[in-house]
């Protein structure tokens, strides 16, 4: 693969993800791609997602870093800012991207999301109106869906 | 932005009111008009420019223009508030190019105009001398020499910064607020570094967007609308039309940015786009023409034989075109293969009505809509087919008939001003049928007065363009004679009977056709002309002829009486007409 002509940067940055992992994250790049991470992410503590293993896919293109990581998260989740196909709408990844920021500040936005979904910016409108007008119910459904969907990982 | 708007609007009706019922507004209209009229006048006297005019209430701004004033307006802050010109321009463009309003925050809140804007007060940091940084982006560690950094002082290298602002230049109009790269930083990354660390073809980049910037932002400019165009128009807000003509010779209203479209108003003209583009008429046309296939859904249109129907595959449906009911159920019960006694059946206890009457509404409105439509779009053909026709007479004609009649150019001003008048009457005529399509139904009085003036206007616009079009021809084959005199006259009368009468009658459309209102149905036609008579009276006033009355209606009154053939308003002791020398009927 092109991994012969990886940036320093990159190289660094795994490096670093690799000794010194941010608490509840980890991230490994995978063999044959470098530029491709296998994410975990336990679910925050006084979430709806607290016991949940979530599993999430990091790429980085091209242009990383001048362009943003795509990531996605692959386990079935239950959170107004995030899709069915695991798409997440957070703003450091669009228009807030910065060259300055890392794969690791990234993916510690990723977590302080589901310790503070923001269903006044929804990505999933349903999800985002149960939110809303029941948010009691809506917590359940999203522990419900951590139970059947993120325990096993 | 919409109250805003909203203003205009109420402006614009208050000073139209102003400008056709009060006597001192007369006064400075009058002042317009001489104006136009200068301007025809140095027309002829050859100025190449017969397109262009330059009005007071607006001024065209060439890149040029647009550059010099974006300069000086930054020269002007940075000796006011002793920055750098790379400042300046940050503030001007997060004040949208508002001198006045930069002055402004600035002197009442030094600290929190520097924090929104992003300009650091950078004295208190100090670089170190020697050594090398760390670059934040690629990680690296780079000699000094390499590193730069905004007001801030946060240290990237210079090939990430390249990659940093060309990124964003090529996202965008953002760039012209890019920030140091640290997310909580803010420090403002301005022109200097632009220049400093970008490619030629990115500054070029980053300087159309300033530029763009400057017109775009600025509640006084706006770009003339016109492709390959690259002219702005600046405009004085307050009185007068909203109408303006670039150098470009497109007109366009400066309030929507369509093109010109008096006598109709802003909001008409948007709605008549929108109702012209969108789906809604082929709706309506579906909804008038088809029925649903009862099983499917498919909408079909029956354009021949029974009324067993058969839907297209993979439907197949088979149905009875009259009750939508399954075929199988008919037959000799429902009174024969070819009749729905079951239709009928129903129809009397009124089953269908509800369904039938809304598709026979549609087709009415569709049938109304279309008769505007489409003399709306034939009037836009007949102008651009006018426009070509001019484009043709200047290039080729002109100088062909100068020969032939032995005539200067400069001298033949008149017909390049006939068949500008004509690309003008065919735009208002355009829009004189969106106009009629949203005058009210029941408003009978106001209608029959419209389409009557709309008839004069456009039998007044078919004489003229005749006159310009076939009348000319005989000219460019003759050789020269007294005739073309003649035709002068006739020619020149006619540009100028026809363009008050369409003054007159952008000037009514415009009052929403008040005079209507005021005298009562049955008196209105006179009403109105006696309105129409006097307000050209004192357009005409510079000695281009009498010109009163050209909206007149053909019954003779105590002032004088129209001519049946060019509407010329005659003084009543004449026997033939004074423009066209026919004689009086």
């Amino acid at each position: 693969m092109a991994n012969s002509n990886l940036p320093r940067r990159i190289i660094k940055e795994t490096q670093r993800l690799l000794s010194e992992p941010a608490p509840g994250i980890s991230a490994s790049p995978s063999e044959d791609n470098m530029r491709y991470f296998n994410v975990m992410i336990l679910g925050p503590t006084q979430s709806p997602y607290e016991g949940g293993v979530f599993k999430l896919e990091l790429f980085l293109p091209e242009e990383y870093p001048m362009a943003a990581p795509k990531v996605r998260f692959l386990t079935k989740i239950y959170h107004p800012n995030i899709d069915k196909l695991g798409r997440i709408c957070l703003d450091i990844l669009k228009d807030k991207w910065s060259p300055a920021l890392q794969i690791r500040t990234v993916l510690l936005s990723i977590q302080a999301l589901l310790s503070a979904p923001n269903p006044d910016d929804p990505l999933s409108e349903n999800i985002a109106k149960h939110w809303k007008s029941n948010e009691a119910e809506a917590v359940e459904t999203a522990k419900e869906w951590t139970r059947l969907y993120a325990s096993g990982a | 932005m919409d109250s805003e708007d909203d203003m205009h609007d109420a402006n614009d009706v208050d000073s139209y009111e102003e400008y056709y019922f009060s006597g001192d507004a007369m006064d400075s209209d009058m002042e317009d008009d001489d104006a136009v009229f200068e301007y025809l006048d140095n027309a002829s006297d050859g100025s190449d420019d017969v397109v262009s005019r330059q009005q007071k209430n607006y001024t065209i701004l060439k890149e040029d223009d647009i550059s010099q004033r974006q300069e000086d307006d930054i020269t002007t802050i940075c000796s006011v508030l002793s920055i750098s010109r790379d400042s300046a321009c940050m503030l001007l463009r997060r004040y949208n190019w508002n001198v006045t309003n930069v002055h402004e925050y600035w002197f009442a809140n030094e600290d929190e105009v520097r924090k929104a804007v992003g300009l650091m007060d950078n004295t208190n940091i100090k670089p170190p001398k020697s050594g090398e940084l760390h670059c934040g982006i690629c990680f690296e560690s780079y000699p000094l020499d390499n590193i730069s950094s905004a007001a801030c002082g946060h240290p990237f290298c210079n090939t990430c910064w390249t990659a940093y602002i060309s990124t964003s230049i090529n996202d965008g109009p953002g760039c012209l607020t890019l920030r140091c790269p640290i997310p909580s930083c803010g420090a403002a990354v301005g022109v200097d570094m632009v220049n400093m660390l970008t490619s030629e073809e990115d500054k070029k980049k980053y300087r159309r967007y300033l530029l763009r910037s400057y017109i775009e932002d600025s509640k006084k400019t706006k770009w003339c609308p016109a492709p390959g165009c690259d002219c702005a128009i600046e405009f004085e807000m307050g009185g007068g039309s909203y109408d303006v003509t670039c150098y470009c010779s497109y007109s366009f209203c400066w309030n929507c940015t369509e093109e010109a479209h008096r006598p109709v108003d802003c909001e008409t003209v948007s709605k008549w786009i929108m109702k012209n583009s969108a789906e809604s008429e082929n709706m309506n046309w579906i909804l008038a023409n088809s029925k649903p296939c009862p099983k499917c859904k498919r909408p079909i249109e029956k354009n021949q034989g029974c009324m067993h129907m058969t839907c297209n595959p993979p439907c197949k449906y088979e149905f009875c075109w009259l009750c939508l009911g399954q075929w199988s159920d008919h037959g000799e019960r429902t009174g024969g293969f070819y009749a729905c006694n079951r239709y009928e059946s129903a129809k009397q206890e009124g089953a269908y009505d509800e369904s039938e009457r809304r598709r026979e509404m549609a087709k009415n409105s569709l049938e109304r809509y279309t008769h505007y439509y489409e003399r709306w779009a034939t009037n836009q053909s007949s102008r651009q087919k006018a426009l070509a026709d001019l484009q043709q007479m200047q290039t080729v004609h002109l100088a062909k008939l100068s020969a032939k009649q032995c005539q200067p150019e400069t001298n033949l001003k008149f017909i390049l001003e006939a068949w500008l008048q004509i690309v003008e009457c065919r735009r208002v005529l355009k829009w004189t049928y969106a106009y009629g399509y949203y005058l009210p139904e029941q408003e009978q009085a106001k209608r029959q007065f419209f389409e009557y003036l709309q008839g004069e206007a456009e039998a007044g616009l078919e004489r003229l363009h005749q006159c310009a079009e076939k009348e000319l021809h005989t000219y460019l084959e003759l050789s020269a004679s007294d005739d073309f005199n003649n035709f002068r006259t006739k020619l020149a009368g006619l540009t100028t009977v026809t363009r008050n009468y369409f003054e007159n009658l952008v000037n009514a459309l415009e009052n929403g056709l008040s005079d209507v209102d005021a005298h009562g149905a049955a008196s209105s036609k006179t009403s109105t002309s006696k309105n129409a008579a006097g307000t050209s009276k004192s357009k005409g006033g510079k000695g281009k002829g009498p010109t009163k009355g050209a909206g007149s209606t053909r019954t003779d009154d105590l002032t004088g009486w129209s001519c049946d053939q060019c509407t010329y308003m005659n003084s009543k002791n004449a026997t033939s007409c004074q423009m066209c020398h026919t004689a009086r009927s």
